[in-house]
């Protein structure tokens, strides 16, 4: 500051600021001939360049040693994440609400639902094997063409009334709407020692209304997930694997009041406590149904 | 009873009459206090009171100075002018020092405005918003704590006895404490007391006043009248009386007292900003250009690539926090008082923390003489018998001059006699030279002189009675006493006079040459002439001495001698001999002076005292030096007229108030620059200061020594003010930055030297603190541009700030130096910049970029492990920090939910966190050498580096493992093979470094050196 405070008028400084900026006396140019600025700029670029030349380096030997088809490590990834469809957001998470009476409240969410589905067509499930085996699909080596691993096979069919197939409207228009139910893909992961993976939905409180719990139909039956789509062997053995789907079917939501699911899978290795994570082993969502 | 109507009466107008002048006061001390910037205050104080006589003071004070004030007049006095205390000076609000961490606050404002935008924002904002005002609060508190520790040393050093004063009042003699005292009041003094006040003389018996703290000088000067501060009546508050007592009214008292006045001169001169600070302040300027240019570059980077406009100010924000060094003040503050506390172990006492660092770039040393370069203590030194000079040296052996010859038994006898001074009873065990002496500067000296060649004084004089005595006065000039003799058989009185030679030569007819009396003749005369003058050219004060043995039969034993009619001869006397006194300098001076001067620092002598005595003792120790000449020199040597010489020839100069005076700036300036050996001589408290100013002006960074109140404005007025402890008076140490516990100059150069050596390891601290701040900003950088989730958060930032880079940081303090550093020249005020370009760029753009660059190895490594390929973190980050998405899939086809992500992000931090970590403890390494190598330095040498290395690492470990759990801090327990990541990386930058200084080395002046040398 004291340099500042000395009493100098503006034009003084612009002056110098100029001198400083040209320099005819020395040819400085902002402090430095034009070929000392020369000088150091190579030696910036060259520095930089071998900078950039060791950091490339690095992470290619990174590369080198990362393994393409396993994480080396899956330390936040113990249990399965799951998700909901449609995933409508508010303020605080999952937060679906909708006008029976008003079919443009709930095209949105069908649409949602049929996008979603539109990865379980037939045509794109062409490339998945069928398997009905419901045990482990364990594969050691890559038997599939192009040096891969077989998926097996998950169409939207197998969610019967809430596949969109039947009905388009899933459920939405007579309010007892489908809800998709999917567990995140994991590398290797095995839900369970024996049996498969199910889907539990149920009031998060206590019962509403009339105090009935809540009644759901799961699609596939008993709303499991079939243990031959484990494991997960990652994207580059199984490009074509998709996630195994449950769809619930909530017949007794009551009316023009606000509720809350929540939907656990249960199984032997998949944890639904986590108190930082909501969305680990179980989703939970806010549905109100008017009329 | 007429007096006592008289005080009735005086009481009575009195009302009306000290009102007006209450008023008259109040008035000149509001001019004071509105002039206190402007020159008019630099005029000489003004007194009349002197000149008045006792009726005319009775009247104007309304006082009697039989019966004193009535106890009623002097309450009410006291309630109108207030106690007798000089106000203390007003201590800077310590709030005031707080905005320093501004930039932090600037944070806070801002997550304040992005919190009320957005209240279901999430609270980390907020939360961070508090640690950042925390943290301003905390290093102001901690800042404000150190500076006030070391100004505590200070107040209970500097604390003072209350002070009694006897007063007559109602017509009785009270002891009041010295601050009730009140204009008028009637006051005693004894020898040793000090006066309370300033006052008139009434009444004196053979008392003398010691004004030394406030002339500067030993004796008070008795040339002039005119000047208060020089007459001998009145006496001024503060001043000791060694001898005798006296009667005194109080003419003055409190901030209106002489003393008072200098002391409002002191505080009214403002203080400078110390070069530390301006150093500091330049350093925030470029960190904050920096910070706001990036800052507000990144700000238009982001709202042109459609991020929105509150995401944006959130990243100019952490862009700032990155670039804000948080932890530095906290830092500096502690490194400096490291230092003084280091300096204080060898007797520097540092008032002001940041005058640690002046004394290294001081330029310029403007001492006073008496007490900071002499001993404030009368010598003798030479003495004139038998047509010889010889050297008195009492410090060691005493037979070095011939005391055989008779000459020297009578002079001995005079100097032994005609000698008022006493030693205070009880310090049998002192040694001679240390014992306190009642008595005035020469008379002591000569006392001790004695003491010590001829041994017991006491007893000597007491086998020769005293019968009549004349003590010394300034018009007779002379002191004269008659004895009776040690020996029996002579039954003649001896009567011995010293004083003025001059004076004394007139009074004698005859003089004595080896124990012979011979008439005094124009060879004899000739040669005390000659030796006068050698003596006087010497700078001591020189005195004659003279004796007479009265004839028996005209003064018999029983004679009785009449000193008032003076019936006794004081003409046709013997002259024995002279002796001259000087007060020596310190032991230690020369040597110090000869360091400064090496160091590059030119010292100066500004003194109060006669310029024959200080350009003596300028020569002694060697602030002129050996070989160099004055103008007057020149004239003398070659025999031509002062104005015949040319000034390039000379390289000294001796310059008086009177000279002073008559200077322009201009003129003055150029003196300051010609001359590289200068001694100012007869200054007053205001030339010193204008001195001081002088010395400014050239852009040096100027020191003043002093001890005595007079020197307070031009210490205050310093760079750096530097008081004596023991000499000291309590105004000096005030107005100053540091005290010298030793009153030693010697210890002055200790303290240029850990004042350079802070300078220079500041560097070295400041370097490594810019070095990480690359390191936190382009991880944002990046984040903005490509899209990465976030490498680093703000608050881990400040864990590295706040947490593993300050004791190693500190740690750089302890660094010893790399060469002599009291070799070179002191810095130049504005071209040695504590932080210059080479610096700047050296680490932000070469270590801190490598930094950089090692910290996203670690970080690319953590998410490659974890499932993310560097080519996948690629503008992922809407994606990753949507809320709404809990399926995002990583490189193998695995899917996160938010929460997921979150933890790896910060699994991400912490282990950038560490990245940085590691190669900071490098940065640490390279840091402690600017141009040698670690290996010449020693790398074990400074121990405290690996207590800092050893923090970091543990500090680190602590967040990580420790409070990995603690989700609010944003660490995870990162796996144990991350820290290692980054060791190559820290490898290469120590290489690289140890590269730079060997081309330094090798290639000085060159392309290298000039762009890589910080």
């Amino acid at each position: 500051m004291a340099a500042l405070q000395e009493k100098k008028s503006c034009s003084q400084r612009m002056e110098e600021f100029r001198h400083y900026c040209w320099n005819p006396d020395t040819g400085q140019m902002l402090g430095r001939t034009l070929s000392r600025w020369a000088w150091i700029s190579l030696y910036y670029v060259a520095f930089y360049a071998v900078m950039t030349g060791l950091f490339a380096l690095c992470i290619y030997v990174l590369m080198r040693t990362v393994d393409p088809y396993t994480p080396d490590y899956q330390d936040q990834l113990k249990s399965p994440g799951v998700t909901l469809r449609p995933d409508v957001y508010g303020d605080k998470g999952l937060d679906i609400s909708y006008n029976v009476s008003n079919n443009r409240t709930w095209t949105d969410l069908t649409l949602t639902l049929h996008n979603f589905l539109a990865g379980y067509s037939p045509a794109s499930q062409e490339d998945n094997i069928n398997c009905t085996s419901h045990k482990y699909f364990f594969q050691e080596s890559f038997r599939a063409p192009n040096h891969t691993k077989f998926s097996c096979k998950f169409t939207a069919d197998m969610l019967q009334n809430c596949s969109g197939l039947v009905d388009p409207s899933f459920g939405f228009a007579e309010g007892k709407p489908c809800f998709i139910i999917k567990m995140n893909r994991i590398v290797r992961f095995l839900p369970s020692n024996s049996t498969a993976p199910r889907v539990d939905c149920a009031f998060l409180d206590q019962p509403h209304g009339d105090g009935r719990p809540l009644q759901v139909e799961y699609y596939p039956p008993n709303g499991t997930f079939s243990l031959h789509y484990f494991p997960y062997y990652g994207k580059k053995a199984q490009p074509h694997y998709s996630n195994p789907l449950v769809a619930a079917k909530f017949l007794n939501v009551p009316r023009n009041m606000q509720v809350v699911i929540v939907c656990k899978i249960l199984a032997d290795h998949v944890t639904f406590d986590n108190p930082h994570d909501p969305y680990e082993g179980k989703v939970e969502f806010k549905l109100k149904i008017q009329k | 009873a007429r007096r006592g109507t008289g005080t009735e009466d005086v009481g009575k107008t009195d009302t009306g009459d000290g009102k007006e002048k209450y008023r008259g006061l109040k008035d000149k001390r509001l001019e004071l206090k509105k002039n206190h910037q402007k020159e008019e205050l630099k005029k000489e104080v003004d007194l009349e009171d002197h000149k008045l006589s006792i009726k005319e003071l009775e009247r104007k004070y309304g006082t009697n100075i039989v019966t004193g004030l009535s106890s009623t007049q002097a309450a009410e006095l006291l309630a109108r002018n207030g106690p007798n205390a000089l106000t203390p000076p007003k201590e800077t609000p310590e709030i005031v020092k707080f905005p320093q961490a501004d930039g932090a606050i600037l944070c806070w404002i801002a997550y304040g405005i992005q919190y009320f935008n957005d209240k279901s924002s999430s609270l980390d904002s907020v939360y961070l918003g508090c640690v950042l005002a925390l943290v301003v609060i905390l290093t102001g508190i901690f800042a404000y704590y150190q500076e006030a520790k070391s100004t505590n040393i200070m107040a209970s050093f500097s604390k003072m006895i209350p002070q009694q004063a006897l007063v007559i009042r109602d017509s009785e003699k009270k002891t009041v404490p010295a601050e009730q005292l009140v204009v008028g009041d009637i006051v005693e003094i004894k020898g040793g007391d000090k006066i309370p006040a300033d006052i008139r003389l009434l009444s004196t018996q053979g008392c003398k006043v010691d004004n030394s703290s406030l002339t500067g000088n030993l004796t008070p000067s008795l040339r002039t009248h005119d000047n208060p501060l020089e007459a001998e009546n009145p006496w001024n508050k503060m001043s000791t009386s060694p001898v005798g007592t006296a009667t005194g009214m109080v003419i003055n008292t409190g901030d209106r007292t002489i003393i008072g006045q200098i002391a409002s001169l002191a505080s009214g001169v403002g203080h400078e900003k110390t070069p530390i600070a301006i150093e500091i302040e330049h350093f925030v300027h470029i960190v904050a250009g920096v910070a706001v240019s990036i800052g507000i570059l990144f700000f238009i980077i982001a709202v042109s690539m459609k991020y929105y406009v509150l995401d944006s100010i959130i990243f100019l924000i952490g862009i700032i926090v990155a670039n804000v060094p948080e932890g530095l003040l906290a830092t500096v503050t502690v490194t400096l008082s490291l230092t003084a506390k280091r300096m204080a172990k060898k007797n520097c006492l540092v008032k002001n923390l940041e005058a640690v660092e002046t004394l290294g770039s001081t330029s310029i040393i403007c001492s006073d003489k008496t007490g900071t370069l002499t001993q404030n203590r009368m010598t003798v030194a030479h003495l004139w018998f038998d047509n010889q000079i010889f050297v008195a040296d009492t410090s060691e052996d005493h037979s070095i001059f011939d005391q055989s010859s008779g000459t020297w038994a009578s002079l001995s006898k005079i100097i032994t006699l005609c000698n008022r001074a006493e030693f205070r009873p009880g310090q049998e065990s002192v040694p001679i030279m240390k014992k306190v002496v009642v008595g005035d500067a020469s008379e002591t000296a000569l006392l001790k002189f004695s003491e010590v060649i001829l041994g017991d004084v006491m007893e000597i004089r007491k086998r020769n009675r005293k019968v009549a005595e004349i003590p010394f006065n300034s018009t007779n000039k002379f002191q004269l006493s008659i004895h009776e003799t040690d020996d029996p058989s002579d039954k003649r009185f001896l009567m011995v006079m010293k004083g003025a030679p001059e004076r004394v030569l007139e009074k004698c007819s005859t003089i004595m040459v080896n124990g012979q009396e011979q008439p005094l003749d124009d060879s004899t005369a000739e040669a005390f002439h000659t030796a006068y003058m050698e003596l006087g050219g010497l700078g001591e004060r020189v005195l004659g001495f003279c004796h007479l043995y009265l004839p028996a039969d005209k003064f018999p034993e029983t004679y009785s001698f009449d000193v008032d009619t003076v019936n006794f001869p004081t003409s046709n006397l013997c002259f024995v001999g002279l002796l001259s006194m000087i007060d020596p300098p310190r032991s230690t001076v020369p040597d110090a002076v000869t360091k400064c001067r090496s160091a590059g620092i030119k010292v100066i002598m500004v003194t109060g005292d006669h310029p024959i005595t200080a350009k003596a003792i300028a020569k002694s120790v060697g602030i002129i030096s050996a070989n160099s000449e004055t103008v007057e020199d020149i004239a003398k040597r070659l025999n031509i007229p002062v104005e015949q010489v040319s000034k390039r020839d000379a390289k000294a100069a001796v310059v008086t108030g009177m000279e002073l005076k008559d200077m322009s700036p201009e003129q003055l300036d150029e003196l300051l620059t010609d001359y590289s050996e200068i001694v100012f001589a007869r200054t007053s408290p205001q030339q010193k200061l204008i001195i001081v100013e002088g010395c400014q002006r050239q852009d040096a960074v100027v020191a003043v020594t002093g001890d005595g109140v007079n020197d307070s404005p031009a210490l205050k007025k310093a760079d750096i003010g530097i008081a004596m402890g023991i000499a000291g008076s309590d105004a000096a140490k005030n107005a100053a930055d540091m005290v010298l516990l030793d009153d030693n100059f010697a210890s002055i150069v200790t303290g240029v030297e850990e004042g350079r050596l802070i300078f220079d390891n500041l560097k070295k601290t400041i370097a490594y603190t810019l070095t990480k701040n690359i390191a936190e900003l382009c991880p944002f950088l990046i984040y903005i541009i490509a899209g990465l989730p976030l490498p680093i958060g703000t608050i881990t930032i400040l864990f590295i700030d706040l947490g593993t880079d300050i004791i190693p940081s500190i740690a750089l303090a302890y660094e010893k130096a790399e060469s002599d550093i009291m070799n070179r020249k002191p810095r130049h005020k504005k071209k040695d910049r504590l932080v210059n370009a080479p610096l700047a760029i050296y680490s932000y753009l070469h270590i801190g970029l490598m930094q950089a660059l090692g910290a996203f190895v670690v970080y690319f490594t953590v998410y490659a492990q974890e499932g993310f390929r560097p080519s996948a973190l690629i503008n992922l980050r809407v994606e990753w920090e949507k809320d709404s998405v809990n399926d995002l899939e990583d490189s193998y086809g695995q899917e996160w939910t938010q929460y997921q992500r979150k933890y790896l992000e910060w699994t991400g931090y912490t282990a950038f966190f560490v990245g940085i970590m590691i190669q900071q403890i490098a940065d640490l390494i390279i840091r402690k050498t600017r141009r040698n190598s670690i290996f010449q330095q020693g790398l074990f040498r400074n121990k405290v580096i690996w207590v800092g290395i050893a923090s970091q690492i543990i500090i680190a470990l602590i967040l990580s493992y420790g409070l990995g759990s603690v989700s609010a801090l944003n660490f995870t327990m990162l796996r144990p093979q991350y820290w290692f990541v980054a060791v190559p990386h820290a490898i290469l930058i120590w290489v690289y470094d140890e590269v730079r200084k060997l081309f330094i080395r090798l290639y000085p002046g060159s392309w290298w050196d000039k762009n890589m040398y910080y």
